[in-house]
């Protein structure tokens, strides 16, 4: 797992740890990261990020209150084997996808509109 | 608390360093001590450090008065005094034969980290002196630094090997506080940051909460300063 600064950390869109936290989410359901995958240290973590430790810290818990990460005793951290993967890629589209109408209705085009543009765009890709 | 300022006014002259200042430490945060210049946030770490003592009020550190606890801060001010003949290697000598919590080990570890040339002084580079500095300061086992800009005046990469060098060695039981001009590469550090304005805090938060509102570090300095 790379720890280097390409992390997105903006420190105008709110708190550290929710965005570490997305970032770890946003790897797994990309598959960059798969089950089983052992995450760097806090430490290492936050001295590559430039951030507090704590605040690592506070990222893993949230990780783990959710069931995505575990701490193994004198082992580290990591991917849990039974990681909700699908539900968050499914969620992340969602988002994707709600953050996309947002923008159509901004533009005030219809939905046969909108979808035919996503379609285009999903077949250039 | 770890250290605190109650009520405490530093005057030189006619002009305050620092006015009816109220605030604690705990054990265990890094802190950014933040201002303009003349703000009053080298005054705030020299009383704390014990080099300067309080006009009124009072400046405690582990409970004691600071000017009786100075061997057990470390205090890193902002004015280069390093000796021009002295190499990393004396500097150990020297910091080693001052106090009695100086780790060689972590020492050499930090030189290696920091990336420090092996020369004498007088042949390094301002942000090389820099880093030689932070080296000598974080290879003392203390449970207070006080850093006084210890990024001011010195390059990118330099200023980068420094912040990540705090993060590795700071343990969770140390308190650190950090003044700094550079609010956008250190605020990350931060978990509390306290604004100062004319020698009076002007806003203590915490980093994450500030942030929690859509705000950062340094747009709060504007807002606070401006």
């Amino acid at each position: 797992m790379t720890i280097e600064r390409t992390w997105p950390i903006d420190m105008n869109a709110g708190p550290i740890f929710v965005q570490i936290a997305n970032h770890v989410r946003q790897m797994l359901a990309r598959g960059e990261i798969v089950p089983g995958d052992k995450l760097p240290s806090a430490r290492d973590l936050a001295a590559g990020l430039g951030v507090n430790p704590n605040t690592v810290v506070h990222a893993f818990a949230q990780l783990e209150r959710t069931s995505v990460i575990e701490t193994r005793r004198g082992l580290g951290t990591f991917v849990r084997g039974d990681a909700p993967v699908a539900a968050m890629r499914r969620d992340m589209l969602r988002t994707a996808a709600a953050a996309f109408a947002v923008e159509a209705a901004a533009l005030g085009v219809s939905t046969p509109e909108a979808l035919a543009a996503l379609k285009e765009a999903l077949n250039a890709g | 608390m770890l250290a605190s300022l109650n009520r405490a006014t530093k005057q030189y002259g006619r002009t305050e360093g620092v006015r009816d200042l109220t605030v604690e430490f705990p054990p265990g945060e890094v802190v950014g001590v933040l201002g303009l210049n003349g703000s009053g946030k080298s005054t705030v770490l020299k009383l704390l450090a014990g080099l300067l003592f309080p006009t009124s009020g009072d400046v405690a550190v582990f409970d004691g008065p600071a000017r009786a606890q100075r061997g057990r801060v470390v205090y890193l001010g902002e004015t280069d005094a390093l000796w021009s003949w002295m190499t990393p290697d004396d500097a150990a000598t020297f910091m080693a034969g001052l106090y009695d919590d100086f780790d060689v080990k972590r020492y050499r570890e930090l030189l290696a980290s920091l990336a420090v040339p092996r020369r004498r002084t007088k042949a390094m580079s301002k942000g090389e002196r820099g880093r030689l500095r932070l080296a000598m300061a974080l290879a003392r086992d203390a449970k207070l630094y006080l850093l006084d800009e210890p990024l001011g005046g010195i390059d990118l990469l330099s200023r980068e090997k420094i912040l990540q060098s705090i993060v590795r060695e700071w343990h969770t039981d140390e308190t650190i506080l950090l003044s700094t001009h550079e609010v956008a590469e250190a605020e990350g550090l931060f978990e509390r940051v306290i604004y100062l304005r004319e020698g009076r805090i002007a806003l203590d938060a915490t980093a994450e909460t500030l942030r929690e509102h859509g705000k950062s570090v340094v747009q709060t300095y504007r807002e606070v300063l401006g």
